[in-house]
């Protein structure tokens, strides 16, 4: 399963919403929710499901979903 | 303001300022989240409201019936809401990232007729509609036909209603505006003000805000809360003041590119927003032209002398911090144009306002020294009780005076300085959470067998929701554990009631009587001394 795929599925999650479809485009004002706070849950769950870890710094910055692919994609190609 | 005793607070904002010629002024600038925009007239905003009001007519809503909104900020919200107040219809406005059971408490208590949505939120609705059977009418924005007998088509509707609407002649003592607030026990309780609020709202608007009729003003507050009615509806649109209202959530770069291209003149947010500004890089203001900016004001939670000092250097202004509550409906307390802004001060009283710093036993207490913050009752805002629960309303009434809450000192020249809360209420991003309704939330949860939620400080959130919590036996706390908690509570209850930090233990502290002891939890989390605990319940 590729990262969108599967970040797509904790978006579902995280947001209580089975039908979100998201693209890397897809910002926070684009979803029901998805606040500072909720944001948090989110990364988590990315971390999580993931198995990386992200500092603060990386995510306070992240302005829509394909940075945050990204990001998940070269944490990944760290861990090797 | 009154025409003929006319307190009717849709007709003032709308038809009103029509009558004064501001017909084809522009009232609201609206921002979607990508920036574009959108201007409506006051004619237009008096015509979108008549039309909801002949809606709520035509589906046989009438005075003193209650319609919430639950809806991110968007122009169908203002339409709404005044279209709602001209019916002399109950507006309850809701914080759109609720959950289902923040909805059921406040639709079930208020016993609402209907509810004003958009599509992607009707699965939360859906999962409580079968506990709310006076719940009658949804109405979707974002659906062209109607789906049911009470699942209803927002443009369907508007689409075949009238555009001309009389609000009836409204005395000062209609029910109008249905906010909940949370308390430390209890689910939250309705907090019902009445038409005669707008006079307090006109009057600080012009008073305290500075606002007249020629500002470009832009108030940051959802509507979900009390802010964002009075002052982002109420106040200023009685004043005939043309408001930007922006569709998308914190974003520094939008923010400061609304303020310079938008020429605001009067900027009302809050301290949250104001310290996450703090951390952004400075190039970001520096190449903005903030000239016509006048004033900045800030409300809902203390504004640290940290954010003054930064606004002064880098904005080269001050920053106004206002203190005033749901149940107070307008500010109270202010820092404003004119006075000397002492650093972490919440000002002082807005004109005809008295207040005072009081001690439980209801003595006055000298300056300098620590007391309850009270008002002496008789404001046009006062809210008029608490819905369904007279008795909770007399309490916070006593001796002559309404008690907040809060408490404060004043200083020897008259400046109030706020210290913290008389009660358990968490203030998180200038909003007020329930511990009792996250503890509740938590126990949901089957893992969880008992459940205590304290206020820690902040440094971004002034406060952050912290639990405490002690698991059944062989239950194990783990990392999917945790996610499912916060989860649970974000989507249940609200995003802004999620723990923040969640501590497991053997056993919640509670006292000989069952009642959890937050204080101790508090203390716990502080590393500083419990006090007496001789009331705790032995292992």
């Amino acid at each position: 399963m590729d990262t969108m795929t599967t970040l797509n599925g904790i978006f579902c999650e995280v947001f209580d919403e089975e039908s979100l479809q998201i693209t890397r485009a897809t910002t926070a004002d684009d979803v029901d929710g998805w606040d500072s706070l909720s944001h948090t849950n989110l990364i988590v769950a990315v971390e999580m499901a993931f198995n990386v870890r992200f500092n603060l710094k990386d995510t306070r910055v992240l302005k829509d979903v394909g940075e945050l692919v990204d990001l998940i994609d070269r944490k990944l190609a760290e861990k090797g | 303001m009154l025409v003929e005793s006319q307190f009717n607070i849709g007709h003032i904002c709308t038809r009103y300022q029509c009558d004064l010629g501001r017909a084809d002024k522009v009232a609201m600038r609206w921002i979607s989240q990508h920036m574009e925009q959108t201007d409506y007239t006051f004619a237009e905003l008096d015509q979108q409201s008549n039309r909801f009001a002949n809606v709520l007519a035509g589906l046989g809503f009438t005075p003193g019936d209650i319609l919430f909104t639950f809806l991110p900020k968007m122009p169908e919200q203002f339409f709404a809401f005044l279209g709602t107040l001209k019916l002399q219809v109950i507006a309850g406005p809701l914080f759109s990232n609720f959950g289902e059971e923040a909805l059921l408490d406040r639709l079930g208590d208020s016993k609402a007729k209907g509810i004003i949505t958009k599509k992607s939120f009707l699965k939360k609705i859906g999962r409580v509609r079968d506990q709310l059977p006076n719940l009658r009418y949804v109405i979707v924005i974002d659906i062209e036909e109607h789906q049911s007998d009470d699942i209803l088509s927002y443009s369907r509707l508007m689409h075949d209603a009238s555009n001309r609407f009389t609000a009836p002649a409204t005395s000062a003592d209609t029910p109008s505006v249905l906010h909940y607030t949370s308390g430390s026990t209890g689910n939250p309780k309705g907090v019902q003000h009445v038409h005669s609020s707008i006079l307090s709202q006109n009057m600080t608007a012009r008073e305290i805000l500075q606002l007249s009729e020629d500002d470009v003003y832009w108030c940051t507050a959802d509507q979900g809360w009390v802010t964002g009615t009075s002052y982002g509806i109420i106040g200023p649109w009685s004043i005939g003041v043309t408001q930007v209202h922006f569709g998308g959530g914190y974003n520094a770069e939008h923010w400061f590119s609304i303020l310079e291209r938008e020429k605001i003149t009067v900027w009302y947010s809050a301290p949250t927003a104001l310290r996450m500004l703090l951390k952004e890089e400075p190039e970001l203001f520096a190449r903005c032209d903030l000239s016509n900016l006048r004033h900045i004001f800030s409300v809902g939670e203390p504004l640290n002398p940290e954010v003054i000092h930064w606004a002064r250097r880098t904005l080269n202004r001050d920053i106004y911090d206002t203190w005033f509550q749901t149940e107070t409906g307008a500010i109270m307390i202010a820092n404003r144009p004119g006075i000397e802004v002492r650093p972490g001060s919440m000002g002082k009283p807005a004109p005809g306002i008295e207040a005072a710093i009081i001690a439980d036993d209801g003595s006055p207490v000298p300056d300098g020294e620590q007391g309850n913050l009270c008002v002496k009752p008789g404001w046009p805002s006062m809210f008029v009780t608490y819905l369904n629960n007279p008795e909770v309303y007399g309490q916070k009434f006593r001796g002559g005076y309404y008690y907040s809450g809060d408490t404060a000192y004043r200083d020897a020249d008259g400046f109030f300085w706020f210290m913290g809360r008389s009660d358990d209420v968490i203030n998180t991003a200038g909003h007020l959470v329930s511990p009792f309704e996250v503890e509740s939330a938590l126990l949901e949860i089957p893992e969880i067998a008992e459940s205590g939620v304290i206020g820690a400080p902040d440094e971004l959130l002034f406060e952050k929701v912290v639990a405490y919590i002690a698991l059944h036996d062989n239950c194990e706390y783990t990392p999917q554990l945790e996610l499912k908690i916060r989860l649970h509570v974000s989507n249940k209850a609200s995003t802004i009631a999620t723990p923040q930090e969640i501590f497991v233990m053997d056993k919640i502290p509670k006292n000989k009587s069952g009642k959890i002891m937050r204080r101790v939890l508090k203390a716990r989390y502080l590393g500083t001394d419990a006090g007496d605990i001789s009331t705790m319940e032995e292992e």
